[in-house]
């Protein structure tokens, strides 16, 4: 069940990189936030951790419903191209994704030597780090700049939540509080744009 | 062997009905009065008793063309993974063969668009080449992958291993190799978002351009090759991906592979209605994707282990 | 009880700065130095002490760091006073960034005296995410791209420090469970990780980070650029009190990897920072305005602390960094009366100073300017001078020695373009050009005092020997 719930998070993320619609890049954003919670859900009731079931809901309220809707709304006050087109021609980004996730697979190839259990995790969480990186940087606009720095987030949770079978409580709302503190100063940024005009 | 044969016949037989059964849903849900599902049929008996006119530009190529569209098809339908425990198979046919024998067909169809040296051939060949182009390296992979998954690179066997032992270790690679595979049953059948079945506009064609001037015997041939393309991609997704009911008794398993491919092409039909067609330049995206699916699922089964 | 003591000054800060009255801003300056009652007292009891726990621990290291900050926080409060008389900010604009000030200390104290791995990533996430604020005061188009920028970059920073952080303790929560968070616990277990390849990619990870925070190669301009589209305060408060704590946690974690594997650590961080100081100083040779000038100068600076203390010489890692915390928003904050006969005038600069004002002020920037680039006595002279003893010292016990002279000539080379640049920058300030009268202030004179009696501090014996005993 693990496995299942990371590959449809790797391939929303993936399907992310690839799209050119910004409600869409929305949509994938939540689908991978929504596969993390479930996840944090899954191994919570397997190893009885009170502290990750909880974290898992708060996921999946947080980070697949309200973020993705405060979004929406901000694009929408603020007038946001909903074209987006990537820097990178897809011709190339067919070629270089896979580049970069055989460059992440290999790099953590001598840890499945070491761990016994979920070396695995480690490899498919830093590959969702790159390709969150990418994301960020193929595109000119805003929005998924906005989306890939929360995409990272979430790869960051998803090594926590696997590999380390469940991070200190303090890391843990660290995160949270990181993207919450986040999303308000983005919030003030295009509020000071606004009144600058 | 009887098991065998039956099940190709059934395959032969069954193929117009899921076409029409795919136009019928879309126009349920379009509250539209549906076609009756034997439409199929009586469109190809209507063509068969036609006078078959063929362009004087052409040569004979168009006049051999449309059964080598129809035969690798056809023999493919033989290499097929068994539907039923008790079915004879064969089981020396890999990924490579499958996805050639395709592209042979492809192929003949590309040729007998450029024959008659109308604008539309033309265009329908160069388009259909260029999705061509983009699908068939993400077939190989996605079936080869799967067959590694299974442990062994025939279909046939690859078909009861998976039937046998469902991979639950290696569930991530395997979903990415069957969403990698249902992207390439749309493209390579022509279904919105790809192409356009049923319309013979100049913006939206791509099989259909191939095949404008043809009436009679030769499009009949060609109609039935294409609702044979697709019977043999959703039998291999059904019995690729959902290898379920392999076990239960021949007739029941035969029926229940029935009511998978009918699952199917539900979805497909589904999928059409909610769906725009993507620009034509829009559709590396998709394929893209679809190779990048094929890649991932292949070096997380061979890398990773998951 | 020091928390509470330590916190402070930071929430009489924020809370103060919501007055609107105009003799306020020399409350708010005056709250900074109260921190200083609660450093000394650190420095008076015994090491290392426990503030809240396990999680904040006041050992030389951090009680050293602090200070200095702390320093550089009271020179940039008291110049401060006099800002709308150098550039067009709003009262609200000031009082907003003292509110951002003040959270920026909150993150800042938790972050250096921090203990716990968790602790130290929330503290310089608070750091980071309140300073994008501060850049934004200046309303202006190019500070409001360069926000921007500064958000997505210095997220991508501390997210790669959070992941590498993670790697960290999972590669250790084998053998210390929920400990495997704590520098002293790692530092002491560092022997027994049982998969050093996963603490090592972790620490890769998290060096990547800090390096791209500092402005290390390949990210060599973001630095400058949001330096130059801010004010003199938020740029002097860069590079000294942000870059102290993000080079804390390098000084932590690469204790840390020296135990678990050395040779790779030093080769990757050696070749790093080589490269970064090649590219840099060609920029500074082409830099063209005060403010380009100075962070860039700042990066080479932190390159140099990483290089010394990954080689062996901790001494000469720990002065070189009080002298450049020192000397760098010194001279930040008097380009805010350097620049006001505008920007790209360097041509001049120190020319037209009258009175007691003019004068010390000229003295003292002149000093500054002639410190920075390590002439004697200045600190950085004789910690360079250490560092580069230090480097070859540990090259001969290895084979390669004529690889690290060979590192040290090209080093040389480089480092005497920045020399070059420079002196000829400091000489067309003072005699090129024409006499312009330009106003001082005594805020501003106060603050560069200050700065100059804590380095002349540094170089006391009694520092020296404080120093030494840290490492």
């Amino acid at each position: 069940m693990t496995d299942f719930l990371i590959g449809l998070f790797l391939a929303s993320l993936i399907a992310a990189l690839f799209t050119t619609r910004l409600y869409r890049l929305l949509l994938w954003y939540s689908l991978n936030s929504l596969m993390l919670g479930l996840l944090a859900l899954g191994i919570g009731r397997n190893i009885d951790d009170n502290a990750m079931i909880l974290t898992g809901i708060v996921t999946i309220v947080l980070k697949a419903i309200a973020i993705p809707y405060v979004l929406k709304n901000l694009s929408q006050k603020f007038n946001f191209i909903r074209h987006i087109v990537p820097e990178i021609k897809v011709q190339y980004a067919i070629m270089l994704v896979p580049a970069i996730l055989v460059f992440t697979f290999y790099l953590s190839e001598p840890i499945v030597d070491m761990i016994h259990t979920n070396a695995n995790y480690v490899a498919i969480s830093i590959s969702s780090l790159f390709l969150s990186l990418l994301l960020m940087i193929e595109h000119k606009n805003v929005a998924p700049k906005i989306i890939g720095f929360l995409s990272m987030e979430n790869a960051l949770f998803l090594l926590g939540v696997t590999a380390t079978d469940g991070m200190p409580m303090l890391v843990e709302l660290g995160i949270f509080f990181d993207l919450l503190m986040a999303i308000v100063v983005i919030n003030l940024l295009f509020h000071k744009e606004e009144l600058q005009i | 062997m009887i098991y065998y044969f039956g099940t190709i016949v059934m395959l032969v037989l069954l193929a117009p009905i899921l076409l029409s059964y795919i136009k019928a849903v879309k126009m349920v849900l379009l509250f539209k009065r549906p076609i009756s599902l034997f439409q199929g049929y009586r469109n190809f008996s209507k063509l068969m008793q036609k006078e078959t006119i063929i362009s004087e530009e052409t040569s004979a190529i168009t006049r051999w063309a449309p059964f080598f569209i129809l035969s690798p098809l056809v023999l493919i339908l033989f290499f097929l993974p068994p539907v039923t425990q008790g079915s004879y198979y064969v089981s020396f046919v890999d990924a490579f063969t499958i996805t050639g024998l395709i592209s042979l067909s492809t192929f003949f169809l590309m040729l007998l668009g450029l024959d008659s040296a109308s604008a539309f051939g033309g265009m329908g060949s160069s388009r259909e080449s260029f999705i061509s182009a983009l699908v068939e390296p993400a077939m190989v992979l996605t079936i080869f992958s799967v067959s590694l998954m299974a442990g062994n690179l025939g279909i046939g066997q690859a078909g009861v291993n998976l039937a046998e032992h469902f991979p639950q270790e290696h569930m991530a690679s395997f979903l990415f190799a069957g969403i990698s595979f249902f992207i390439l049953l749309i493209a390579e059948n022509g279904r919105i978002p790809v192409d356009n079945p049923e319309t013979h506009l100049e913006l939206t064609m791509v099989h259909e351009a191939m095949t404008l001037d043809l009436t009679g015997v030769y499009l009949a041939i060609i109609e039935s090759a294409a609702s044979i393309k697709f019977i043999i991609f959703a039998s291999l997704f059904a019995s690729l991906f959902f290898p379920f009911g392999y076990r239960l008794e021949p007739v029941e398993a035969i029926l229940f592979f029935i009511i998978k491919l009918f699952i199917i092409a539900t979805i497909v039909a589904i999928l059409e209605v909610n769906t725009a067609k993507l620009r034509l330049f829009k559709i590396p995206n998709l394929l893209g994707l679809s190779i990048v699916f094929a890649f991932l699922s292949l070096i997380t089964f061979y890398v990773l282990g998951a | 009880m020091m928390l509470t003591l330590l916190l402070l000054p930071a929430v009489i800060m924020f809370v103060v700065s919501f007055v609107k009255q105009e003799r306020v801003k020399y409350l708010l300056a005056f709250t900074s130095f109260m921190i200083l009652i609660p450093i000394v007292k650190l420095f008076l009891l015994s090491k290392p002490y426990n503030i809240l726990g396990s999680y904040l621990i006041a050992d030389e290291l951090d009680t050293y760091i602090f200070l200095v900050s702390s320093i550089v926080g009271i020179g940039v409060t008291l110049a401060l006073l006099t800002l709308d008389k150098h550039v067009k900010v709003s009262p609200n604009a000031y009082r907003r960034f003292y509110r951002f000030f003040a959270i920026f200390w909150v993150g800042l104290i938790f972050s250096i005296l921090s203990n716990h791995m968790g602790i130290y990533w929330i503290g310089l996430e608070l750091a980071t995410l309140s300073t994008v604020y501060m850049i934004k005061t200046n309303y202006t188009a190019a500070a409001h791209k360069e926000a921007w920028n500064y958000m997505i970059v210095g997220a991508i920073a501390i997210s790669l420090v959070l992941f590498g952080i993670i790697l960290m303790y999972a590669s250790a929560k084998p053998i210390l469970g929920e400990e495997a968070m704590q520098f002293d616990v790692l530092l002491a277990h560092a022997k027994d990780i049982p998969s050093p390849f996963l603490f090592e990619m972790g620490f890769a990870i998290t060096t990547i980070g800090m390096f791209v925070k500092m402005g290390f190669f390949p990210m060599n301009l973001w630095l400058a650029n949001i330096e130059r589209a801010s004010f003199y305060p938020v740029a002097a408060l860069f590079s000294g009190i942000l870059e102290s704590a993000v080079i804390i946690g390098f000084f932590r974690f690469s204790k840390i990897a020296m135990e678990v594997n050395y040779d790779h650590l030093f080769i990757f961080v050696f070749v790093y920072t080589l490269l970064t100081i090649f590219i840099v100083s060609f920029l500074i040779y082409r830099a063209k305005d005060f403010m380009r000038l100075f962070s860039l100068s700042g990066v080479e600076h932190m390159a140099l602390i990483v290089m010394f203390w990954v080689s062996g010489a901790p001494f000469a890692a720990l002065l070189h960094f009080g002298a450049h915390a020192f000397l760098k928003p010194a001279l930040f904050l008097s380009s805010g009366v350097l620049e006001s006969n505008g920007k790209y005038k360097i041509a001049g600069a120190l020319k037209g100073f009258v009175g007691i004002k003019g004068n010390t002020f000229l003295f003292l920037v002149s000093l500054f300017l002639l410190a920075i680039i390590s002439l004697p006595p200045s600190p950085m002279f004789f910690s360079e001078l250490y560092g580069f003893g230090a480097m070859i010292t540990t090259a001969k016990e290895s084979n390669h020695i004529l690889a690290m002279i060979g590192a040290i000539l090209v080093l040389l080379i480089l480092l005497s373009l920045i020399f070059y640049r420079f002196i000829s920058i400091y000489q067309s300030m003072k005699y090129e050009g024409e006499t312009k009268e330009k106003d001082v202030y005594w805020s501003e004179v106060v603050a560069l005092i200050v700065f100059s009696v804590a380095l002349l501090a540094l170089i006391f014996p009694q520092t020296l020997e404080y120093l030494d005993s840290i490492s």
